[in-house]
């Protein structure tokens, strides 16, 4: 799949705002990526051409930021917090129930394409520990059978 | 310019340039003043991200780093502080905490700024109990590299290189923190003209060639300066030797000629000195095509008699000599000693070219082309068209090169009377020829080459052959002897000549193999 001519006029209007184009390369992997869902070797190859620079420079910069990913993502990005706080308060249990009940680990994304399962850094939820995210929403006071109830309900 | 106290003695230094830099273009950096070093590299861009450099600049709270603090007039700086100490100890343990310390089977070990830092920093035991990083060793990233991301310490150094010097860009870091990694783009092999810079800059075992990795460890290898011959750039080296044999070419500090760098071909022409296809003897052609191995002494004799036979009877004019771009100026010096001597005046060099650059590599594939046009030595074409319309009846040969523009009429050069050939490598040429000597390698023998920017350069002996072969100039100087031309009685020494043609030939004024040191020195007119 390859960018659309939204996305390019897009990316075209990005660089128009910074004093070297390659500084428009994050907001470009924002529009791409919300296009594609992931930021593929070839979607890098595309970016890299519209930026003149390497392909390698662009999935550098993917694999700097984990907010952009470079393989086909679940239709729900679960992030659970493992941070210090919520792991006090069993998040890694849960975490590990989770990846038992989904049969994935972190990292990985369900056979059907639902979910992709991850781990999150602090969310600022701390209160209502352990937490986790569902793309922007979050879930709190967790403990397994709520979180699969949640996910379950996922489509 | 800025003065700077550097651990109590004043410098005045470089404006612009940082603490590290300017304790470089000192001189003094490791050699002196020791501030251990990472990422920073004398030729690539600045990084900061080893953070091994750190001193103690008055007027500051903290330690900086060397490497990216700029110098500034009135600085005081303090290299070897307790509170560096306890700096540079604290990078290393934090260096160390995902190391493999695998160095029994690195091939690092011995040249290894990791291992050498560890000792006169590190910890005698690890602190942290947590499971070390594991990462793909022996990853395959390209024709002449092995990467160990296990080993890596993150400086970055290889990923400035590839886009700063071939500017190819095939290395980067992924990820980022603890998750760090080198590597490559899927599909895109690190496969560049100077790819194997990068084991020479990694200063731990990351980055290996396939070329070295395992030959030899390096403490037994003796470094000894050179240049390389690959082409007419003349990039400085170390030839390092074990054994009698010659296990790699690393490039060695010029920054007048190849700053830091070698590339790859030149690198791998250390081959070529050990190759199986040396001439290892001198050797007859009789009439019926036989060739026959004789003692040296046996060939001088014969090749004297034909071709005082042919001046006697043709005369010199129909004799032709033909330098190689390969042999030193000592060599070519002689050759054209004897060539005066006897009245020879038809004289060529052919050079044999290649691929070329912007940045070191030459189309002119020979170590020593500008000094042998400085020597007399020309363009090959009369030569050649004497040869093909004859006129000529005899030449005295070195080297094969002048296959090339020879082409298929290398049968001519077979039907004249005399044909004397002074080589290094077996060749078509030896099947025409009358008389073989097998000569030295430049890394076998003293004298100087001279570069395509006219820069003349020493070689020495790295090593002995374990044939018989001698200077091209040693064997001329016994076939000058054996033909008794005044002038050639004494034993062959190349610093005697190199000397007397410092002394006799204006573009090599001041220029010897002694006055030139270890990196050379320009001829005094510049390039021939």
């Amino acid at each position: 799949m390859s960018l659309s001519e939204q996305v390019r006029d897009g990316i075209a209007r990005e660089m128009a705002k910074y004093p070297k184009k390659r500084g428009a390369l994050l907001p470009a992997l924002h529009l791409a990526q919300a296009e594609l869902g992931h930021i593929s070797v070839e979607t890098a190859k595309e970016l890299a051409e519209v930026f003149e620079i390497r392909p390698i420079d662009v999935m550098e910069v993917v694999s700097f930021y984990n907010m952009f990913y470079d393989r086909p993502q679940g239709r729900h990005h679960v992030y659970v917090c493992t941070n210090l706080p919520c792991s006090l308060r069993g998040a890694r249990t849960l975490m590990r129930g989770i990846e038992a009940r989904l049969g994935i680990e972190a990292g990985e994304t369900t056979a059907d394409g639902r979910i992709t399962l991850g781990h999150e850094e602090c969310l600022g939820a701390c209160a209502y520990a352990p937490m986790l995210r569902v793309g922007g929403t979050y879930h709190e006071d967790l403990d397994l059978e709520k979180a699969m109830q949640i996910l379950d309900g996922l489509e | 310019m800025p003065n700077v106290s550097i651990d109590g003695v004043e410098y005045e230094v470089a404006e612009g340039r940082t603490i590290l830099q300017a304790i470089d273009d000192l001189g003094l950096l490791m050699n002196g003043v020791d501030i251990p070093h990472y990422c920073w590299h004398p030729k690539l861009s600045i990084d900061g991200s080893c953070r091994l450099c750190q001193v103690e600049v008055e007027g500051f709270p903290k330690l900086q780093i060397a490497c990216n603090t700029p110098v500034k007039d009135g600085m005081v700086v303090r290299t070897q502080t307790e509170s560096v100490q306890r700096a540079r100890e604290g990078v290393m343990e934090l260096l160390l905490v995902n190391h493999p310390l695998d160095c029994p089977i690195c091939d690092q070990a011995g040249e290894c700024k990791l291992q050498d830092y560890a000792f006169e920093y590190g910890l005698s035991h690890a602190r942290t109990e947590e499971p070390r990083r594991a990462l793909k060793k022996r990853y395959d990233i390209g024709p002449t590299i092995l990467l160990d991301q296990e080993r890596c310490i993150l400086c970055r150094r290889c990923v400035r290189f590839c886009r700063e010097v071939p500017e190819t860009s095939e290395l980067a870091v992924f990820a980022r923190g603890d998750r760090s990694t080198i590597d490559v783009h899927p599909g895109v092999e690190l496969d560049n003209d100077y790819s194997m810079n990068v084991a020479d800059i990694c200063p731990v075992g990351a980055l290996t060639t396939k070329d070295f990795r395992f030959k030899v460890r390096v403490w037994f290898l003796d470094d000894v300066p050179g240049v390389c011959t690959g082409c007419s750039n003349g990039c400085n080296i170390h030839l390092g030797v074990a054994s009698n044999k010659v296990y790699r070419y690393v490039p060695r500090r010029n920054d007048e000629v190849n700053e830091t760098w070698i590339c790859d071909e030149g690198r791998l022409s250390y081959k070529a000195i050990g190759a199986p296809d040396r001439l290892d003897a001198s050797e007859l052609r009789h009439a019926d095509g036989r060739v026959e191995t004789v003692r040296r002494d046996q060939a001088i004799t014969l090749a004297a008699a034909k071709l005082r036979s042919l001046i006697a009877t043709q005369g010199a004019g129909a004799l032709a000599g033909i330098a190689s771009a390969h042999a030193t100026n000592e060599d070519l010096f002689t050759f054209r000693r004897l060539l005066d001597a006897l009245g020879i005046e038809s004289r060529a060099c052919p050079v044999p070219t290649g691929r070329s650059d912007a940045l070191l590599i030459k189309a002119e594939k020979a170590a020593n082309a500008a000094g042998a046009r400085a020597l007399g030595f020309g363009d090959p074409a009369p030569v050649l068209d004497r040869l093909r319309g004859g006129g000529l009846e005899g030449a005295i040969v070195l080297g094969h090169d002048l296959l090339g523009p020879l082409g298929p009429d290398v049968s001519r050069l077979g039907s004249l009377d005399t044909v004397i050939l002074i080589d290094t490598h077996h060749s078509e040429l030896e099947r025409v020829a009358d008389v073989v000597f097998p000569a030295r390698h430049a890394a076998e023998k003293l004298g100087t080459l001279t570069n395509h920017a006219g820069r003349v350069q020493r070689v020495q002996p790295a090593l002995e052959p374990p044939f018989e072969a001698y200077a091209e100039g040693e064997i001329l100087t016994r076939l000058g002897e054996a033909l008794a031309l005044p002038g050639f009685e004494a034993d062959w020494d190349p610093r005697a000549v190199s000397k007397r043609m410092a002394q006799e030939v204006r573009a090599f004024a001041g220029c010897d193999v002694d006055s030139v040191g270890d990196s050379g020195k320009p001829m005094p007119g510049g390039s021939a």
